[in-house]
């Protein structure tokens, strides 16, 4: 085969390669700044207040690293008793943007950024979008039906939201010896 | 078509089998033994800790690629198929079953008795301890009575767990810490317990027993072959004796090509599932019903134990988070007046944060937010919630089944297996009577701190599930002896869960391992040393 022919089939290759795969990749596979931003503004409502301001920030740098690394088509838990096969989904980071982004529009709506609104129509819009994207409680842990119900879990499924809850050093998720489990949970000091 | 020769062929993967090449690669060091599991080796420890932390982040399964997606059953508890088997991601709960497990016809006229002494099986319920290097704690009632010691002290009892001893101990029925396989201090190239608490899921130290490592020991130093992601799919006769003389395999990477195993000894452990299916997969001209049936016995009586579940809720406060996978284990209703009504189970007490959790809405359906949230969850998080469960004694019909499913092939075309559990008409006249006693057993744990029973449910399926290949001394009634010698062929063996005529009343792994290494003697003593 001439050179110039197999150049000519990769071309030919190239353009017939379906188009889903190509949409595959322009996929976002994380949050773009101004959603990453969004979410910064929105967390301090959804997160209790004793965070802090720095806690906070960092509950939103782990979803964004939660989300960067969300992998796609791997097996999830297939349960014991009656087991069956589930795959993870596609990357929830579109659907991310987008519910941010209707989280802002409909704020501005209401004439004000997200963090100008009262508590009550931040719950008012919130209440909307949950029941638009299904949520009804609060997901195990993040699960890509609505962006703000899943940070929410980020922070109060894990294991320093159950310490906070009870005031308590429990370390649930945590590498522990024998013995620190044995007497009472010291008190958190934070 | 490749042929392996062997002294002793060993078909599964799973915790019997590590078991049994273990013992035969100490009783006869210079024997030929293999190891075929369909499953492939996850012989990856040292990246146990990130797979734990995507479980936990994003829910994945942790054990990668340990299923064969055309190889499933139907009414089977668990997918994996790796080398390990499920005791890849067991518990580690080690509970030995009672003497009445073995005399159930003899002492209530029910079911059928066990064609061993207990005095014998205990011996090795101390070698299967051992060798799992279980933590426990004697039980308190004197039919429990041991020959040897645990080889490890008992788990600490977290605060929680002490709390919720003292609570339950006011009802007159006393618990022990639940014995695990599960190290204290770091033991036979695995670490010791850092309370990651998801021992169920995957242990990052390996401080939970499972089986990898077994083979992983054996394999390296070539004490046995193990050929894993190889399926054998049936096992050939002589032309005129009633040996088996063959299994036939195939390594997924070579569909076309067909492996012949040729052994002297050939042993199924594959679990309470492909054991008999293998049997029966194995069908011929003068076994037309499949492999060790004459009795027509094969996939039949599988059994296992239904479970009651019920949520307490009590006034002591105790954190949850602190060793959720550790229990309290009551052996009080192990065993019952033979001329009472029949009830066996056992008892068993966790912490737990059910009912407890954060939720999005209060009550009234008001959408929480941010300290909300946290208000909400404290005002419900004081006091504690108790997690009961009792596994319980039942008993299978012969049509408890495991048969053959021809609407459900794999790639090579072979029916999987459907199980459908039954259970005899004793079973079914007296299951009112076992609910109303375990929720009474419930309700009397409860009461004290102010307790209350919170929710009940029961379990729609059975748990720790075995049977399919009986054991038994009549060849009419089983399809093996008690050292799982099939009745119809003299070198053929089923060792671990499908043997067992009954499902007992708790955590069955130590059952089956403990008559597996029993097996082994029996399996070694007709394996001549090779010369």
């Amino acid at each position: 085969m001439k050179r110039r022919t197999l150049l000519r089939w990769v071309a030919a290759g190239t353009a017939a390669v379906p188009l889903r795969p190509l949409r595959l990749l322009a996929q976002p596979r994380e949050l773009t700044p101004e959603a990453v931003s969004l979410l910064h503004e929105i967390a301090p409502t959804v997160l209790p207040s004793a965070l802090g301001r720095d806690r906070t920030r960092a509950v939103v740098d782990r979803f964004v690293v939660w989300t960067r690394n969300y992998e796609e088509g791997v097996a999830l838990a297939h349960g014991y008793g009656h087991p069956r096969l589930q795959k993870s989904g596609p990357t929830p980071a579109r659907r991310y943007i987008e519910q941010l982004a209707a989280l802002d529009r409909e704020a501005r709506g209401r004439g004000a950024r997200w963090s100008a609104l009262d508590r009550e129509q931040q719950r008012a819009i919130l209440d909307a979008a949950f029941a638009e994207a299904g949520v009804r409680n609060l997901p195990p842990r993040p699960a890509g039906q609505h962006v703000v119900a899943d940070l929410m879990a980020l922070y109060f499924r894990s294991s320093d939201a159950n310490d906070d809850c009870y005031r308590a050093q429990i370390g649930r998720e945590t590498c522990r010896a024998i013995p620190v489990t044995l007497r009472k949970p010291d008190p958190l000091e934070r | 078509m490749a042929t392996h020769e062997t002294d002793v062929l060993v078909i599964g993967g799973g915790i019997t089998s590590a078991m049994l090449a273990q013992k035969l690669s100490e009783l006869r060091p210079n024997a030929h033994i293999t190891v075929v599991e369909a499953g492939r080796s996850i012989f990856d420890v040292q990246n146990r800790g990130r797979y734990r932390q995507r479980a936990l982040d994003y829910g994945e399964h942790p054990w990668r690629d340990d299923y064969i997606e055309d190889q499933q059953a139907d009414g089977i508890i668990s997918m994996t198929m790796a080398v390990g088997g499920l005791a890849l991601h067991w518990g580690g709960a080690c509970n030995r079953f009672s003497e009445e497990d073995l005399r159930l016809k003899s002492l209530y006229g029910l079911a059928a008795d066990w064609p061993i002494e207990w005095t014998e099986l205990e011996r090795y319920y101390c070698e299967a301890e051992r060798r799992l290097n279980v933590a426990g704690e004697p039980s308190p009632h004197v039919e429990d009575r041991r020959s040897q010691p645990y080889p490890q002290q008992p788990i600490p009892l977290s605060y929680n767990l002490q709390v919720l001893k003292r609570w339950a101990e006011q009802s007159g029925i006393r618990f022990v810490g639940l014995p695990m396989a599960r190290n204290l201090t770091p033991h036979d190239g695995r670490g010791a317990c850092c309370v990651y608490d998801t021992c169920g899921e995957v242990c990052p130290t390996g401080a939970r027993y499972s089986p990898d490592f077994t083979f992983r020991q054996l394999a390296q130093p070539k004490k046995i072959a193990l050929h894993d992601r190889t399926l054998v799919r049936r096992l050939v006769l002589d032309g005129r004796r009633d040996l088996v003389v063959a299994a036939q395999g195939f390594h997924q990477d070579r569909p076309d090509d067909p492996i012949d195993y040729r052994a002297k000894t050939f042993v199924i452990a594959s679990g309470y599932c492909w054991s008999s299916h293998l049997l029966l997969l194995s069908a011929n001209d003068r076994f037309p019903n499949g492999l060790a049936n004459r009795s027509g016995l094969v996939g039949r009586y599988m059994n296992g134990h239904r479970f009651i579940n019920a949520t307490a809720a009590i006034d002591e406060q105790t954190f949850p988070g602190q060793n959720m996978t550790h229990s309290l284990i009551s052996r009080e209703f192990f065993r019952c007046r033979p001329d009472g009504p029949f009830v066996r189970h056992d008892t068993r007490v966790w912490e737990s944060s059910s009912g407890r959790d954060p939720r999005l809405r209060s009550a009234e359906g008001k959408l929480l937010l941010g300290d909300e949230v946290m208000v909400d969850w404290r005002a419900r998080a004081k006091g504690s919630a108790v997690r009961l469960r009792a596994y319980v004694d039942v008993h299978p019909s012969a049509d408890s089944r495991l048969t053959l499913n021809a609407a459900k092939k794999n790639r090579y075309g072979d029916p999987m297996p459907r199980i459908e559990h039954r259970f005899d008409a004793p079973t079914i006249a007296r299951e009112a009577a076992t609910s109303e006693h375990v929720l009474g057993v419930f309700n009397r744990l409860a009461r004290a701190s102010n307790g209350r029973i919170v929710n009940t449910s029961q379990g729609d399926y059975l748990d720790h599930p075995g049977g399919g290949c009986r054991m038994g001394s009549d060849p009419a009634a089983s399809v093996c002896d008690s050292y799982g010698r099939t009745h119809d062929h003299e070198n053929l063996f089923v060792v671990g869960a499908p043997t067992t005529p009954t499902g007992g009343c708790t955590n069955g792994t130590l059952t089956f391992v403990a008559l597996t290494l029993r097996s082994a003697e029996q399996i070694a003593s007709g394996v001549g040393a090779r010369g």
